[in-house]
C-alpha cells in the first residue's frame, strides 16, 4: 500500500492558493495577521456562498482548487481537522445569545458554530456521499485528521482523500489567547522569532487542502511513507519510533535530509522540538514555516504542505531553513515532526518520487 | 411605506447575507419563497428572528408567517400595523 500527496491548495497569510511564497515568501509585518482572501466568486455560487462564513468559503475553496491540481473529480473520504472550528460565526451566535436575552437567535450561524461544519459543507459542496469526519483536537486536529486518513488506505477503504487543516483567527479570540501567552507583546519579525526567544509567536490562519491517493500520476508530488503519533513520550520513546519508522520504511537516518518542525520563537514550544533534534536528529537540517504562515491550531498542516512542495521541488530554499546561508538541492527524504504541548507528537516520513 | 419598503429591504439583504443584491433587485411585490427571492426554510427562520428584533413583532403561528412573508411590501403593510418597535 502506497499514499501519496497529489495535490494541495492553501489560503493563508501568504498569496492564496499559489506557491509564490515558496520562491518570494511574503513576510508577516505585525503579530496578528489575517488571511489574504482570493475571490470566491470564481468557486462557489452566490446562493451558495451566502450561507457559508470565510472559514467554510475557505476550506470548499482549497478543497475544488487541490481537487482540480489533481486531477481528481471525488474524493472517497473528506477529513479535516479544525481547533476551533467556525469560531467567527461561534462568536456572532454567542454575542447574539447575550444581546437577545437568549431569544431570537439568528439559525445561520447557530449550524455553523459546530466544528463538523467543515468536512460536511465540503461533502454537500461537492456531492460527496463517502467517508467524513471533522476532527477536533486544538493543535492536534490536522495530525489526527491524517493518521485516520492513512489508516483507512491501509484498510483498502478509500483509494482517494482529502485531508484538510482549517482555522480562522478573530481580533476576540486572539485577545484571549494572547492573555495565556500565545502571542508575542512585542512586534515580532522572523529574525525576532529566531533569535529571540520569548513568550508566544505571531499569530495564522490556516487553510490547507491536501489531495491523497493511493496511485501515481503526473501530478503526484510525494510519498507519504507512515505516520507514527504518540502521547506524552519520553526522548527514548520518541527515538525508538523514528528507528522503526525508518527501518521500516527501508530508509536509514543517513538518508533523511532535513526535518521539517514547527518552530515558532515560543521558548517552551521551541525547547521540545529542540530538545528531540538534538536527541534523534543530530546535525540534520532544520525547516521551519511558522514564520512565513504564523501559529495556529492547524499550523502542522502547512508543515505537511511545505514539506510536500520542497519535495516536488527537490529543493530547500534558504528562507526555510533555521540555521543556514544557503539552500540545499536534491532533497529526496524529509521527516515531518510535530507536538502540541509536548503532550501529543506526530512523525511523518516523506519521499520524493522523482 | 415607501421608506419602511426600502428600509426592509436592506434589512433582508443584511440578515440573508444576499451579498449580491442591491435594493432594485428586489421587487416589493414579488413572492419571498418559491419563485422571487426563491427564499426556504432557513430564511423564514432568519425572517422571523428579523420581525421580533428589529420590529418587535413576534409570531405565533407557521400559518400566521405563511401569510405575512408573501412579498416585501406585505411584510412591510403588516410592520407597520403591527410594530412595537
Amino acid at each position: 500500500m502506497s499514499v501519496y500527496i497529489q495535490s494541495a491548495a492553501q489560503i493563508s497569510i501568504q498569496e492564496p492558493l499559489t506557491e509564490k511564497w515558496f520562491a518570494e515568501p511574503h513576510i508577516p509585518a505585525g503579530n496578528f495577521n489575517l488571511s489574504i482572501e482570493p475571490d470566491y466568486k470564481s468557486f462557489i455560487p452566490p446562493a451558495e456562498s451566502r450561507r457559508m462564513g470565510r472559514l467554510l468559503k475557505r476550506a470548499v475553496t482549497t478543497s475544488k482548487e487541490a481537487l482540480r491540481k489533481g486531477g481528481c473529480e471525488m474524493p472517497d473520504a473528506i477529513i479535516s481537522g479544525t481547533g476551533l472550528g467556525c469560531i467567527e460565526n461561534t462568536e456572532k451566535f454567542l454575542n447574539a445569545m447575550l444581546d437577545n436575552g437568549e431569544e431570537c437567535m439568528p439559525p445561520t450561524a447557530f449550524m455553523q458554530s459546530t466544528h463538523n461544519t467543515i468536512s460536511s459543507q465540503v461533502a454537500l459542496t461537492l456531492k460527496c456521499h463517502g467517508y467524513n469526519s471533522t476532527y477536533s483536537q486544538q493543535g492536534f486536529s490536522f495530525d489526527s485528521a491524517l493518521l485516520d486518513a492513512f489508516m483507512q488506505f491501509e484498510l483498502g477503504k478509500i483509494g482517494t482523500a482529502l485531508v484538510e487543516g482549517h482555522d480562522e483567527m478573530t481580533p476576540d479570540y486572539y485577545n484571549m489567547l494572547g492573555k495565556i501567552g500565545y502571542w508575542r507583546k512585542e512586534t515580532a519579525d522572523t529574525e525576532k522569532l529566531r533569535k529571540s526567544k520569548g513568550v508566544g509567536s505571531i499569530s495564522g490562519s490556516s487553510s490547507v487542502s491536501i489531495l491523497l491517493s493511493d496511485k501515481l500520476n503526473d501530478n503526484t508530488l510525494c510519498e507519504i511513507k507512515n505516520i507514527v503519533t504518540l502521547h506524552s513520550p519520553n526522548k527514548s520513546e520518541i527515538w525508538n519510533v523514528v528507528s522503526r519508522l525508518l527501518a521500516k520504511a527501508g530508509v536509514a537516518m543517513s538518508d533523511i535530509d532535513a526535518v521539517v518542525v514547527g518552530l515558532s520563537g515560543d521558548a517552551e514550544n521551541d525547547s521540545v522540538y529542540e530538545s528531540v533534534m538534538s536527541q534523534c536528529f543530530t546535525d540534520k537540517p532544520v525547516v521551519w514555516y511558522k514564520h512565513l504562515f504564523g501559529e495556529s491550531f492547524c499550523a502542522s498542516a502547512f508543515g505537511m504542505y511545505v514539506a510536500a512542495t520542497i519535495l516536488n521541488n527537490r529543493f530547500i530554499p534558504k528562507h526555510l531553513l533555521y540555521k543556514s546561508d544557503k539552500g540545499i538541492n536534491n532533497v529526496k527524504n524529509l521527516i515531518v515532526y510535530n507536538h502540541f504541548h509536548n503532550k501529543n507528537h506526530s512523525i511523518t516520513l516523506l519521499q520524493s518520487i522523482k | 411605506m415607501e421608506q419602511l419598503i426600502e428600509e426592509l429591504k436592506q434589512e433582508i439583504i443584511n440578515a440573508l447575507n444576499l451579498e449580491d443584491m442591491t435594493l432594485a433587485d428586489i421587487d416589493e411585490n414579488a413572492p419571498l419563497f418559491g419563485e422571487g427571492l426563491c427564499l426556504d426554510s432557513i430564511d423564514a427562520l432568519e425572517l422571523i428572528v428579523l420581525m421580533d428584533k428589529k420590529y418587535g413583532i413576534k409570531l405565533k403561528t407557521a400559518a400566521e408567517g405563511k401569510e405575512i412573508f408573501k412579498s416585501v411590501k406585505v411584510m412591510a403593510e403588516y410592520i407597520a400595523s403591527h410594530r412595537t418597535k
